[in-house]
């Protein structure tokens, strides 16, 4: 909202305080300042010209050479065009060097082979509105050679207020509600204004009839003998300053009454309504009208409009109907000035996407005391201007509404708990009597009276006059105070330790980089994924159509920004830790049943064909995975492989594997070439998924220590050839159970397959540590556990090939 | 006395053993001399086949020539090492302008790193950290919160609804963990909670329709818009390592009462006269986080006596926080996953 600070002065003397402090007062104690612009600052560069001579231009029918008087020694040599120019008047004059609106800078010209030195201007030249038929006159007391602005008296400042920080205000939705805190911030007098309607000629009343519930109160008040023309300067002004377009003093007139008092009113033409008067009623369904935007608009029952002779003539609170609006030659008129239900004018503005002026003070509820006072400012205003303006019937005022004025217990004790500061009751008095509270002192709790227009929307218990209260005594003389209370540990939360371990381990030691990406997927990658017929949640307002979805998984999401990531990098490692939902799986209240995911990718060049056999993505990821759930000190059972039911969309069927904690997999060679991770971006991906709510389920394993040995291990190498069907695990359990007890440690350096081994099996290769406790073990102990891994490996369908 | 053979020998092997430049020399001279087939070791190998009375004097000779030339060898070798040192803590070369070897590196994303600092900062102030969920029901969203359906303020929250259930949506603040604290904790309590948001704002360089925020909540007896200030101020000195001037001005949010907009003095101008720069638009201010004593009406919700207790709460704005402490120009980075991005934290 813009609040024009010359406009604020008809309500408060602001002499010596500047619209900066006016600004910086509201900013502090009430509502939040966007910014503090100069209102049309060329009227400071133009100044006042008086034309002393017009002659026709020698060469051009429709020119003038005008001599301008600027206060100058020399007066100015001007080529003007417009028609209504002529000697004798006073005019705007923008000189050589004079910067008008648009950034244009006047330079002396030669027109039509006559110099002229600078330009007289119109309305329109210098953003004073639309008039642009000819220049513009002034007053014939302008002083020559004083910029316009301060010759006239008009210059203003715009302060533009944040409407969001007005929500809970409808108070403050005119310039009189702005001005009654300022008066209130800086102690000063409000202006009186006269709101008291005129009296009106008798007999009876106007007809009005209140049908929808939606409508507390409607006033419609007939009024005759008005002109339709142009306002009057100063009001032009104004409405320009607070961001209208004057159009002619009717309109004007009813824009200056919301801007004022923040009641929105709309006039009729008299003359285009039916004589049997107004009714509010819902709209029926498919019922149509144009409104003043020149659209013709459809209704449903839930839309109020108002109606006259069963013609809809208005949209209740939003617009106004074309065919029934003030024209040129209107003369009787019809004032509305009503109360509108704020979620009905709000439903329908927004159905309609017409959010006016009007709808935007309506639906933050206002205060049904007002219409009257509105009509009444309105007929004052008027009169001013056109005086014999009459009031030729009694105005028809319905509706149930009630004054919502009320009375609220306050204690001051509680002010000064709540604040932390201590504020007199002398001064929370004097606070809430300056905003227009009644304050009936007594002992503790005292009784405050609510006036309407604060009881209407935003204030009705205690801490509503407590906010009164600190924010005018200022926010800024509270002292600040450290918490008090018993140094007990805050509680424990063990997801959010495990994320930070698991964050640790792979930012650190596995050297992953930490992403975040959106809960949203889109639809194409999930096709592309496969993965596309699971449930999902969906938001109905996407920001991107396709682009609906609530993840399920945070991987999917991992998977589609590696091929962005895979442009400028041969090595991405990503991970990312977060939420995913499961609709299928909601609880009573329709909450989804939320899972707490690690997801993990990793794209690697191809490994070399003289690569060991552990160089693959997958497997090193896998050891990964295996480092992170032992960090967690959680132990797994053994990796067992996913068959065509379990395994993930994405994943490749053959090389994916999970354990009760984790799925590791690579990434299906379709599903990769989906991603465009192909050509030169050809790469092998591995993934994992670790459930933290599996690991946090689990038992903590216990984390033991083994004693250093004391006596020295021995190293033995085993060699197997084995079928291809032979697992590695299972090979391992053949040396662990050779070993009986002796074993501390295996590890598998080397799988081969070729002519050597032969078709259909391949050759597994073991480092394995013997350690007893009690002794330094002995070739014969050794040869004793080789020739027991021989049996063993036999026994098992394989042979050994050395050891 | 050494035979004229043996001097030969002697000096023979002794100008070996002076012109020996490196170990490999010296191991040559030591095999040609005193090996098995050396010159010394043919000495003590004809002792046997010798006249009776030339043996003794034969094995004194082999002894001393042993003695002098073993002697010489290892002189010279510890000579070499010397040598050896002294060439190997040669500099030639070193330039300690080439760059160190390329490590593989991971790292935090900078909304874990700075969400961690001020967990670090409240935890040791004796607030809980708590979370909720992302997908939220409308009554804590907003019900609780004193935003009733067809409440205005609704309209400030730009809100991603789900489909299928009127009563789903996607948080647009983490407020909600407001009510499930109250709802959890007995007062007196302190709590915070981090996490992403959601407001159905077109994407551009400072805004995004995904953020985070941390929520901060005090309940307790006697808590006043005084604590607030302290505990802001507090948190802010742990945050910029100075004390910074900050400034409470009314704000309307429904779940508290009442409610502020605190704005931090820049701490990027601090130091220019005259103040402002383009981090506060000018201004000298930054508008760092909503806040307010917590609504009678969102204390009842929460099932906490409103009379006995009253309560603090703000919203920092992480993703804000964020950009600040790094100085990313573009709020977008933030969600994207790109790893020239991440790779600098
Ligand atoms: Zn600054």
């Amino acid at each position: 909202m813009f609040l024009s600070y010359r406009w604020l002065q008809r309500h408060v003397d602001l002499t010596g305080v500047s619209a900066q402090e006016i600004a910086e007062d509201l900013t502090i104690h009430t509502a939040e300042v966007e910014g503090v612009e100069p209102f049309a600052p060329a009227l400071s560069d133009v100044v006042v010209g008086h034309v002393v001579d017009r002659k026709p231009h020698p060469d051009a029918d429709r020119l003038s050479v005008c001599t301008v008087d600027v206060g100058d020694d020399t007066p100015l040599n001007i080529v003007c065009g417009a028609p209504n120019v002529d000697a004798g008047q006073k005019v705007a004059v923008g000189r050589v060097g004079t910067v008008l609106p648009g950034n244009l800078k006047l330079k002396k010209a030669k027109i039509r082979g006559v110099e002229s030195r600078g330009m007289i201007c119109s309305e329109r030249e210098l953003e004073l509105g639309d008039e642009h038929s000819g220049i513009w006159v002034l007053p014939d007391d302008a002083q020559v050679g004083v910029p316009v602005a301060q010759a006239l008296g008009i210059d203003d400042w715009i302060i533009e207020i944040e409407n969001k920080s007005l929500t809970h205000r409808p108070d403050l939705w005119g310039h009189r509600g702005i001005a009654t805190e300022i008066a209130a911030i800086r102690g000063l007098e409000l202006l009186p204004l006269d709101l008291t309607l005129p009296e009106t000629a008798g007999g009876e009343p106007y007809p009005v009839r209140v049908e929808s519930p939606g409508c507390p109160r409607y006033l419609g008040l007939p009024i005759s003998g008005v002109r339709v023309e142009r306002s009057p300067l100063w009001l032009r002004l104004l409405l320009i300053a607070a961001g209208q377009r004057p159009l002619d003093l009717l309109v004007d007139l009813s824009n200056f009454v919301m801007l004022d008092l923040g009641q929105p009113n709309h006039l009729f033409d008299a003359g285009r309504l039916s004589s049997e008067g107004i009714l509010v009623r819902n709209a029926r369904a498919g019922e149509t009208m144009t409104t003043l935007d020149d659209v013709e608009r459809t209704f449903t029952q839930n839309d109020m409009l108002i109606v006259s002779g069963d013609e809809p003539v208005a949209v209740a609170g939003v617009m106004g109907g074309e065919a029934s609006k003030v024209a040129e030659g209107t003369t009787d008129l019809l004032l509305e000035v009503a109360a509108f239900d704020a979620t009905t004018v709000r439903r329908t503005a927004q159905r309609l996407g017409l959010r006016t002026d009007a709808s935007t003070r309506f639906e933050k509820t206002l205060d049904p005391t007002l219409p009257a006072k509105a009509a009444a400012h309105l007929v004052h205003t008027l009169r001013a201007i056109q005086p014999d303006v009459t009031l030729p019937r009694a105005m028809g005022d319905a509706g149930t509404w009630t004054d919502p004025a009320c009375d609220v217990e306050l204690r001051p004790e509680r002010v000064r708990i709540v604040l932390g500061a201590d504020v007199p009751d002398d001064e929370i008095e004097r606070i809430l009597t300056s905003l227009g509270f009644g304050v009936v002192r007594s002992a503790s709790p005292w009784s405050v009276r609510v006036p309407s227009d604060r009881a209407a929307k935003d204030v009705g218990i205690e801490e509503d006059l407590i906010e009164e209260v600190g924010r005018m005594f200022g926010y800024g003389n509270i002292a600040e105070r450290p918490l008090e209370g018993p140094l007990v540990p805050a509680p424990r939360d063990e997801r959010r330790e495990l994320v930070e371990l698991l964050q640790n381990r792979l930012a650190g030691a596995a050297r992953f980089h930490e992403a975040l990406t959106h809960t949203f997927q889109f639809d194409a990658l999930l096709q592309r994924l496969g993965a596309f017929d699971e449930a999902y949640l969906e938001v109905l307002n996407p920001q991107i159509d396709g682009c609906a979805r609530i993840r399920r998984s945070i991987l999917p999401s991992l998977l589609g920004v590696l091929e962005g990531n895979r442009r400028h990098s041969d090595d991405v490692r990503l991970f990312e830790i977060g939420k995913g939902y499961r609709p299928e799986d909601a609880n009573e209240r329709g909450e989804p049943r939320e899972v707490h995911q690690l997801a993990i990718v990793w794209a690697l060049p191809r490994p070399g064909k003289n690569a060991r056999f552990d160089a693959g993505v997958m497997s090193r990821l896998q050891s990964v995975v295996d480092d992170l759930i032992r960090v967690a000190r959680r132990s797994a059972s053994g990796w067992r492989a996913l068959d065509a039911t379990d395994v993930p969309s994405w994943a490749h069927p053959g090389r994916s594997m999970a354990n009760e904690f984790a799925t590791v997999g690579v990434l299906d060679p379709g599903v990769k070439r989906e991603l465009g991770l192909d050509g030169d971006l050809e790469c092998d991906v591995a993934f994992a998924e670790l459930s933290l709510d599996a690991l946090l389920a689990a038992d903590e394993a216990p984390h033991a220590y083994h004693p250093i040995p004391r006596f020295p291990s021995v190293k033995v190498d085993v060699a197997f050839s084995v079928p291809e069907a032979f697992a590695a695990g299972d090979a391992i359990a053949v040396v662990e159970a050779a070993g009986k007890g002796l074993v501390h440690s295996t590890e598998m350096f080397d799988l081969y397959r070729g002519d050597s081994v032969g078709a259909g099996k391949k050759s597994l290769a073991l480092h394995v540590r013997l350690l007893a406790s009690d002794r330094t073990l002995s070739d014969e102990d050794v040869a004793r556990f080789v020739g027991r891994v021989e049996r063993g490996i036999e026994r098992a369908g394989g042979e050994l090939r050395s050891e | 006395m050494l035979s004229p053979e043996a001097e030969a020998i002697r000096d023979e092997a002794l100008a070996g053993v002076a012109a020996a430049s490196d170990v490999a020399a010296l191991a040559s001279v030591d095999r040609t001399f005193l090996g098995k087939d050396g010159a010394v070791g043919q000495i003590l190998a004809s002792i046997k086949d010798a006249p009776p009375e030339k043996r003794k004097q034969l094995g004194q000779e082999a002894n001393a020539l042993k003695q002098v030339i073993g002697g010489a060898i290892e002189e010279r070798r510890e000579a070499l090492r010397a040598e050896a040192l002294v060439a190997e803590r040669a500099s030639d070369g070193f330039d300690p302008t080439l760059p160190g070897a390329p490590l593989q590196r991971g790292s935090l994303h900078p909304v874990t790193q700075v969400t961690r600092e001020l967990q670090g900062i409240f935890s040791s102030m004796g607030y809980a950290i708590l979370d909720g969920p992302e997908v939220e029901l409308d009554d804590y969203n907003f019900e609780a919160l004193n935003i009733p359906a067809d409440h205005p303020a609704r309209e400030m929250y730009d809100t991603f609804w789900c489909k299928g259930d009127a009563n789903l949506l996607l948080r647009t603040h983490t407020s909600p963990v407001q009510i499930r604290a109250l709802e959890t904790l007995e007062p007196p309590f302190r709590a915070i909670a981090p996490g992403r948001c959601f407001r159905n704002e077109t994407v551009d360089a400072s805004h995004e329709h995904t953020f985070h925020q941390m929520e901060g909540l005090v309940v307790g007896e006697g808590i006043t818009v005084g604590h607030l200030i302290g505990a802001m101020k507090t948190f802010l000195r742990e945050v910029f390592r100075r004390d910074l001037e900050i400034r409470l001005r009314p704000g309307f949010f429904p779940f508290v009462e009442p409610g502020f907009e605190l704005d931090v003095r820049c701490p990027f101008c601090a130091e220019k006269t005259p103040r402002g720069c383009s981090v506060c638009k000018r201004t000298t201010w930054i508008e760092l986080c909503p806040c307010g004593m917590v609504h009678p009406r969102v204390l009842a919700f929460g099932g906490v006596d409103a009379e006995k207790y009253t309560g603090f709460a703000f919203g920092l704005g992480l993703s804000r926080l964020v950009m600040l402490r790094f100085g990313i120009d573009d709020i977008r980075h933030l969600m994207g996953a790109d790893l020239r991005f991440l790779e600098q934290f």
